[in-house]
């Protein structure tokens, strides 16, 4: 074995530099890549061309065209389209409904970034769970999991695999085809999908409809509460307690969020008390105020926290019945039967509940609900937020939005068209009031099948032929060349370029193949079908814990060294890494998982569990197709 | 009906002049009966407790957090003992310890440091020079604790309300002063002072249930609704949610209990 050398010593150390910022997370991902893109040249481990010969690469200019194409096809509302007919094959079976959703959502991923299929299937599948009954967190950690699953269906679906045949150049293998991971891929899948079918009950969680959100005015029954719910000035404190609680036990609603319930302040609801403000009652009694009657009779839908609650007032508040009633007695409200003043504005035709998710590179995260200012930009109101299991209702303007979480509007269906319209949420509203442009759908379409098929028939570089398919989308209108540059997440772009002079430093340097070797003379003779399970459990475990890209640039050239060393397929053993590295359900770390866990009311211990089932099954899947076909 | 806290150095004639308002005022008197009710309620030895209030805290506070720990259990004490109102308070740090309540009144008693050393000497039959050497001594440690602890002079004027020297004015100026201003507006009890004093108690016992072991972690409480603003690792830690659980069991006077992250706590929180 080679002796280790100054320069292999100070790759190793950058390599453990690089882990270490990966997992500590003190900087983003992309600026960790961008950090070993300027250190490794200053340190002479690449020559300045190397540090910078990923921007050039094959796998990133792929990439960028493959974002440009999905942004294309998703302008154009074609795939909204499709779950219409996925929806009538389905029919109202929860598991045909998975199945289909899952299949379509898998394909679409196979040819365009994990991610982005994700985050345009979510409202489709809030919609589809509302219309056919079935619980929200049933259906989407199948479709989440089918979407990561499916980008191991092609060589462009997820970024280790399009950066591949990149990593394999130095070793002069030969390289993939668009279409040599299909089986594979599809295997994948289909054992995904199975699994949630057969086990589901077994290791999803068990969550309710989506549907109570978006119902109509709540009318308040009379036999619900012991009489009148006002509270006179002369009421004892204590009285009116007991008579709260005497209404609570009698209430079937009790803790139901988001019913709506019309009040009256009382004539002297300004005399011997502080001024009090909409932003009050929500922090006091976490109740959200949605309209309010400004003297003599104007009307306010959505008023802004600082609107002043008047004497002889009607007010519309929504909330926890309990917390409603709790309002009406210490603040001498009277609490009406129905909604009787606001019934035409809260009819719902008119306005509703919706829920909206905070987009991957939403605008909004990193912000405030206060910075934003909902309610005065949108007349909107924020309601709660849904995160990670936790519902938020206190003080909810401070709390800094995540992608992923889940914030309830209330609202005129006019006015949340208009939040939508200014884009970063993903609302589960019908489509077709998005910015489509349905008139290029076969453009896009077309465009898509010329690029495949200049990478299939005529053999022409990955790079090239995507490329000419975001070109053409372009030049066509189906986006603007705007709309193509903002698409594209450069995050991931320089995550991909900024890494892979790494992998060209772990080569050159001779650094993966002492590692390789060390690592052989550790584990001894092993038959290849042994190693590569052993490089399949290494890069799932590398994939949990450093992103999909740095996980496949530090193993790739590692992998075939050993493979070489031991006898084994060198590019058998770069595919386990390929593929694996999407073998990434049991934290919800992958972007897909983080996007689904807020609207899927998931915990940790969700993903844990069904996500160990699912990474197994796939290590051996793979492992048994990889033998099967390529007869390793 | 007001909350009055009486900050004094030693043998300033703080003691005398609390006990006369409280005999004027017929308010209970609270001073080191404090360390007994906070032993009872978090079982910490006194000594402990009186350790924790003397000594300025030392270079390891940082890691260690124990006067961290032991005064927001005081805190949690005391906010409990004057919540009714109606209470002198000359104990240490008053004036800090009741910080979010709007009606306490803010008392600060000093005296010419030759009086004290003069009565320190009769008192205790101590030579003129250890006198004043053993209370210039004890002032620098309260000045010492109250900056580490809470970043700011015992003998800034604007923390007060009224400081008062007894030197030409003497005890019974003071207390006729004190009582007067006690009876005046901002002082009186109201339901709005009642609530703010349960919310701040709710605020305080939930810090203390958690100090030990999250002493970042910082409260607010409105209406019953308590916030607790913590780091992401915090809030995903199992012994803090079980925390959490326990005190929305138990704690009947919590509304709502909510966790947050990743958000700068208010600069009222406890």
């Amino acid at each position: 074995m080679e002796q280790l050398t100054s320069e292999m010593m100070m790759v190793l150390m950058m390599i453990g530099i690089a882990v270490f910022l990966f997992i500590v997370e003190w900087v983003r991902v992309d600026v960790v890549a961008i950090l070993m893109m300027v250190a490794l040249p200053l340190l002479h481990l690449v020559t300045p061309k190397e540090a910078f010969v990923g921007l050039s690469s094959n796998a990133v200019v792929s990439i960028i065209a493959v974002i440009i194409i999905g942004a294309g096809l998703d302008k154009t509302g074609m795939i909204n389209k499709l779950v219409k007919p996925v929806l009538v094959i389905a029919g109202t079976s929860t598991s045909r409904v998975i199945v289909a959703i899952s299949c379509t959502v898998a394909i679409i991923s196979s040819f365009m970034q994990n991610i982005g299929a994700a985050a345009l299937f979510l409202p489709a599948i809030q919609r589809i769970s509302k219309m056919q009954k079935i619980p929200l967190s049933r259906l989407l950690m199948p479709v989440g999991f089918s979407a990561i699953l499916g980008g191991t269906i092609t060589l462009v679906g997820c970024s280790p695999l399009i950066l591949l045949n990149d990593l394999l150049i130095p070793f002069d293998l030969e390289p993939f085809g668009l279409f040599d991971v299909t089986p594979i891929g599809l295997a994948l899948v289909a054992s995904g999908i199975a699994c949630f079918i057969l086990l589901g009950r077994f290791i999803l969680p068990q969550g309710e409809t989506g549907e109570s959100d978006n119902v109509a005015v709540c009318t308040l029954e009379n036999e619900e509460i012991e009489g009148d719910t006002h509270i006179d000035n002369d009421d004892d404190h204590n009285d009116g307690n007991i008579r709260l609680e005497s209404a609570e036990k009698h209430s079937r609603e009790g803790n139901e969020l988001n019913k709506r319930y019309e009040l009256t302040t009382s004539e002297d609801f300004m005399d011997y008390r502080d001024p009090v403000f909409v932003d009050d009652l929500r922090r006091r009694y976490l109740v959200n105020v949605l309209a309010l009657t400004e003297p003599p009779d104007f009307k306010t839908l959505s008023p802004p926290p600082e609107a002043e609650i008047r004497a002889g007032v009607d007010l519309v508040v929504c909330g926890k019945r309990k917390d409603v009633l709790r309002m009406a007695a210490a603040e001498e409200m009277q609490l009406k039967a129905c909604i009787e003043c606001y019934d035409k504005e809260f009819d719902s035709a008119t306005s509703g509940i919706v829920e909206a998710v905070v987009s991957p590179r939403s605008h909004f995260v990193g912000q405030t609900i206060a910075a934003i200012r909902f309610n005065d930009r949108f007349r909107v109101t924020p309601l709660e937020i849904h995160r990670q299991g936790e519902i938020y209702r206190a003080e909810i303007d401070n709390i800094m939005l995540q992608t992923g979480d889940v914030i309830s509007f209330y609202g005129t269906w006019k006015r949340l068209e208009s939040l939508h319209r200014e884009g970063g949420l993903l609302f589960s509203m019908p489509s077709d009031i998005e910015d489509m442009r349905p008139e290029k759908a076969l453009w896009a379409a077309g465009w898509l099948i010329l690029a495949l098929t200049m990478i299939m028939f005529f053999k022409i570089q990955l790079s090239v032929s995507l490329m000419t398919g975001a070109l053409g989308m372009v030049i066509t209108r189906v986006l603007s060349i705007d709309e193509a540059y903002q698409s594209v997440d450069w995050r991931t772009i320089f995550l991909l370029a900024g890494l892979i002079p790494l992998g060209i430093a772990t080569e050159k340097t001779g650094t993966a193949a002492w590692i390789a070797g060390t690592i052989l003379s550790i584990i001894g003779d092993v038959p290849p079908i042994v190693l590569l399970t052993v490089i399949g459990i290494l890069s799932t475990v590398f994939t949990l814990v450093i992103s999909n890209v740095g996980a496949t640039v530090l193993l790739v050239p590692l992998v075939v060294n050993m493979a070489l060393a031991s006898g084994a397929d060198p590019r058998m053993a770069a595919l386990v890494v390929g593929l694996a590295t999407s073998n990434s359900f049991m934290l919800p770390t992958h972007q897909v998982n983080a996007l689904y866990m807020g609207p899927g009311r998931y915990r940790t211990i969700d993903f844990i569990k069904a996500g160990s089932l699912v990474s197994v099954i796939f290590l051996v899947v793979m492992i048994a197709m990889i033998s099967l076909i390529y007869g390793i | 009906m007001a909350i009055i806290t009486i900050s004094r150095g030693s043998h300033s004639m703080g003691k005398a002049v609390a006990e006369r308002v409280a005999e004027k005022l017929g308010y209970r008197i609270i001073s080191r009966d404090l360390l007994l009710k906070t032993s009872d309620k978090f079982q910490v030895p006194q000594h402990t407790l009186l350790q924790a209030i003397h000594d300025a805290p030392g270079i390891f506070e940082r890691y260690k957090h124990t006067k961290q720990i032991y005064m927001a259990y005081i805190r949690s004490a005391l906010v409990e003992m004057v919540a009714e109102g109606e209470v002198v308070y000359h104990g240490l740090a008053g004036h800090l310890l009741l910080k979010g309540l709007d009606h306490v009144l803010k008392i600060r008693i000093t005296a010419n440091l030759e009086g004290r050393i003069a009565r320190k000497v009769k008192e205790e039959g101590l030579t003129e020079q250890k006198a004043r050497s053993i209370i210039m001594d004890d002032d620098e440690q309260r000045r010492k604790w109250t900056r580490k602890i809470y970043e700011t002079d015992p003998w800034d004027s604007s923390l007060y309300d009224m400081v008062i020297c007894i030197d030409k004015l003497s005890i019974e100026n003071a207390v006729d002063f004190i009582s007067s201003a006690a009876l005046t507006e901002p002082f009186r009890k109201t339901e709005a002072t009642l609530k703010k004093s349960q919310d701040l108690l709710i605020a305080c016992n939930v810090k203390a249930a958690l100090v030990e072991d999250f002493s970042d972690a910082n409260v607010t409480c409105e209406y019953g609704n308590a916030l607790v603003y913590s780091t992401e690792k915090d809030a995903h830690n199992i012994k803090f949610k079980k925390i959490l659980d326990r005190l929305r069991k138990e704690n009947s006077r919590i509304y709502n209990l909510e966790v947050h992250t990743g958000v700068t706590a208010p600069i009222n929180a406890v």
